[in-house]
């Protein structure tokens, strides 16, 4: 325990560092600068505004905003402090604590594993779910548009009549075994060789001619249409966005800044997640969408096959290369849609019974 | 006793050794009237990106906790201790900032810009209007956005210098945000009239405001540069840019920081950079690759790395009079009438 110490002292009006020593009583600090001018700080208008990492030095501070200052190069200044004056311990930092500071560091950190974990794996999608389910079907409809218009132009759809009651009649089917949903379907044909259909927000759903083209039944395509109708019912686009925002929110909060060369790392576990939830979502999409083929009273091997189809033209997709993708493998939804499928239904409730269906694909080109 | 103390400190740090103590006899040098420098002098970071990650786990805890409210005081916590880790002339930089002035600025720009940024957004993308008024929106939002970037950079600038001290003398800011509105209304102009090849001349005239409008104590900062210099060698940037992949301009940006601090002094003393374009390329691909294999968790590192970088190269050399400092600290509460004096009194968005 040492009473005194060396010390800089700066008067808060100038840039000039003054040798001290500073004694410790039991109700201040006593302070000498050269030529025996003496001050005396008490403890309660002292503070500490430096010095409590290693390798720090304690920097005392006295008055309001311009203050006057006290620089102790030595820790174990705070150690003496407390012994001479425990009742004012309060005030100024432990050195001893910094053990059991490490310690609750590493909790805090463990803390914060858990939890954004939590909130990644559960706590965005629902927020998600409840958020979606609130927003005006209006705007999704205007979003929707906006989409449409961008990826399938008026000039490049497919219109002809007999293609377009084809089409009418399948979603027909599946939306009367859907009752109460409150979006007004529409399916666009896009004249497009891309082997491919979306949902937008607000119940369109773009189908490009080369997936039509693909289809090899109406049984077929109607297994992808209930796929993408449950898209539009489980409204997985406004999803989607709600989950990119929180995603960004979470990141933001983790790292304490999203601007900048942090981006780089940042947008990379972004991205992550989003193909995450997207996967998830396609899976859904699938399963809901076979049951809405057993309720429609459709062929479920109609779909299975299509994706056979698929998977045929996609080719093997390394394991690994699985999280990086939107969907997952064809191999996978196969599998877990051949467990969901029921029976077939009576050949009553083929669809489009009588119509040939090749000739009808036809009808889209050009 | 000597011995005692040294144990004691060695026991109590973790992530670093920390400097050897000093002799508790042995005062530090009086600081002479007139210092001619004998060597350089440089910027020194004390701190290590363990602490500052200790510090960080804290602050997402507790950011999460509060969902969001605590992101001002960790902000605040991470200020002080990267302020008070850098030393020069063997005295530690303060930072006095407080939390509630952050959230209090927060604020401010989002009541003044960002409400009504995201609500004009609204209007243009979401909202069923007619297209004039979607139009009239969508120029509402570049103009808001022209203003708010300087406006802002002038409000952190002030914010921050005003809140730093060195020895216990502040830094101000004293430039008045409707002049650089001015200058950055016209250099956003001028650039896109000239297809970009006003840019040089722009950001000159963007570093000789904010640097000479920049204070310690009563003694203000200078800047003496002309943008023709910075001019040559970014229309060399523009021609190297296809054969080398674009990859010269991280060699035009150490040019232009070198430039820029070889021509910034104070009073007497003359800054010097030596930054070169292979050790800045080097410190980005480093940074990134960090920050990628890491997914953004390195990110105390990568901060601590960038301010030892920018200190490795930066000295301030010629003789440096500090008895001639005095405490001139401009108090940052609101003294302007209307939006002029609001949009001065100095805010940080945090």
């Amino acid at each position: 325990m040492q009473h005194e110490w060396q010390a800089s002292y700066l008067d808060g009006r100038t840039a000039v560092r003054q040798d001290a020593t500073v004694r410790l009583m039991r109700e201040g600090l006593e302070i000498t600068t050269g030529g025996a001018w003496t001050r005396f700080w008490p403890y309660g208008e002292t503070r500490q505004t430096q010095g409590s990492y290693a390798g720090e030095e304690v920097r005392l501070e006295r008055g309001g905003d311009l203050p006057e200052t006290l620089v102790i190069a030595e820790a174990d200044f705070l150690s003496s402090l407390r012994e001479i004056a425990p009742h004012v311990s309060a005030r100024f930092h432990d050195p001893a604590g910094r053990s059991r500071r490490l310690r609750l560091t590493m909790l805090a950190g463990l803390a914060v594993l858990i939890i954004t974990g939590g909130i990644y794996l559960w706590g965005i999608p629902a927020l998600a779910a409840v958020l979606a389910a609130r927003v005006p079907i209006a705007w999704e409809e205007n979003l929707g548009r906006a989409v449409v218009d961008q990826l399938a132009p008026a000039a490049q759809r497919c219109d002809e009549p007999q293609l377009q009651e084809a089409v009418a009649t399948i979603v027909g089917r599946l939306t009367t075994a859907a009752p109460g949903t409150p979006y007004d379907v529409r399916v666009i044909v896009a004249d497009q060789p891309t082997v491919n259909a979306f949902a937008t927000p607000g119940g369109t759903i773009v189908l490009f001619r080369g997936l039509l083209e693909q289809t090899g039944s109406p049984e077929e395509l109607a297994g992808v249409l209930a796929h993408e109708l449950q898209h539009v019912f489980h409204r997985d686009t406004t999803r989607a966005l709600i989950q990119h925002a929180s995603t960004g929110l979470l990141l933001a909060a983790l790292t304490g800044d999203v601007t900048g060369p942090l981006a780089y790392g940042l947008q990379s576990a972004r991205a992550l997640g989003q193909l995450r939830y997207s996967r998830q979502a396609e899976e859904e999409a699938d399963a809901d969408g076979i049951r809405l083929l057993a309720a429609a009273g459709i062929d479920p091997a109609g779909m299975i096959a299509f994706f056979d189809v698929l998977a045929r033209h996609e080719g093997p997709l390394p394991a690994a290369l699985g999280y990086l993708s939107t969907h997952p493998s064809s191999a996978d939804r196969i599998t877990r849609l051949t467990a969901l499928a029921g029976p077939a239904p009576e050949p009553a409730g083929r669809l489009l019974a009588g119509a040939d269906w090749p000739a009808i694909k036809r009808l889209c080109r050009r | 006793m000597e011995g005692q103390q040294a144990g004691a400190i060695q026991r109590s740090s973790f992530f670093r050794k920390p400097p050897p103590p000093r002799s508790p006899i042995l005062a530090r040098e009086p600081v002479p009237a007139l210092a001619p420098a004998p060597r350089p002098r440089q910027l020194t970071f004390r701190g290590s990106g363990g602490t500052l990650f200790g510090i960080h786990v804290v602050n997402v805890l507790l950011i999460l906790v509060t969902l969001g409210v605590y992101y001002f005081w960790g902000k605040t916590r991470v200020r002080r201790y990267i302020f008070g880790q850098t030393e020069f002339e063997g005295d530690r930089f303060a930072y006095h900032g407080t939390a509630k002035e952050l959230l209090l600025g927060f604020a401010k720009a989002l009541v003044v810009f960002i409400v009504p940024i995201v609500a004009l957004t609204f209007v243009r993308d979401v909202l069923d209007v007619e297209p004039s008024i979607k139009g009239l929106a969508a120029l509402l939002i570049s103009v808001l956005l022209l203003i708010f970037i300087p406006v802002a950079m002038v409000g952190a600038r002030r914010y921050r210098l005003a809140r730093t001290s060195w020895r216990g003398i502040r830094f101000s800011f004293r430039g008045r945000a409707w002049e650089f509105i001015g200058i950055f209304l016209k250099g956003s102009l001028l650039t896109g009239l000239t297809f970009g090849l006003y840019y040089p001349f722009f950001v000159t005239q963007r570093q000789a405001f904010l640097i000479s409008n920049s204070y310690f104590g009563n003694e203000r900062f200078a800047f003496e540069a002309r943008g023709r210099a910075l001019f040559w060698r970014f229309l060399l940037a523009i021609m190297l840019t296809v054969p080398t992949l674009g990859l010269y301009w991280v060699w035009f940006l150490a040019w232009k920081r070198r430039f820029f601090w070889n021509h910034t002094r104070f009073g007497t003393a003359q800054f010097q950079s030596t930054v070169t374009g292979g050790a800045l390329l080097g410190l980005y691909v480093v940074n990134a690759l960090l920050l990628v294999f890491t997914l953004g968790l390195a990110w105390p590192w990568v901060k601590v790395r960038n301010i030892r970088f920018a200190f490795r190269y930066l000295t301030l050399g010629g003789p440096l009079d500090l008895t001639r400092i005095q405490q001139e600290a401009q108090v940052a509460t609101a003294t302007g009438e209307g939006l002029a004096g609001f949009l001065d009194t100095g805010f940080d968005l945090g």
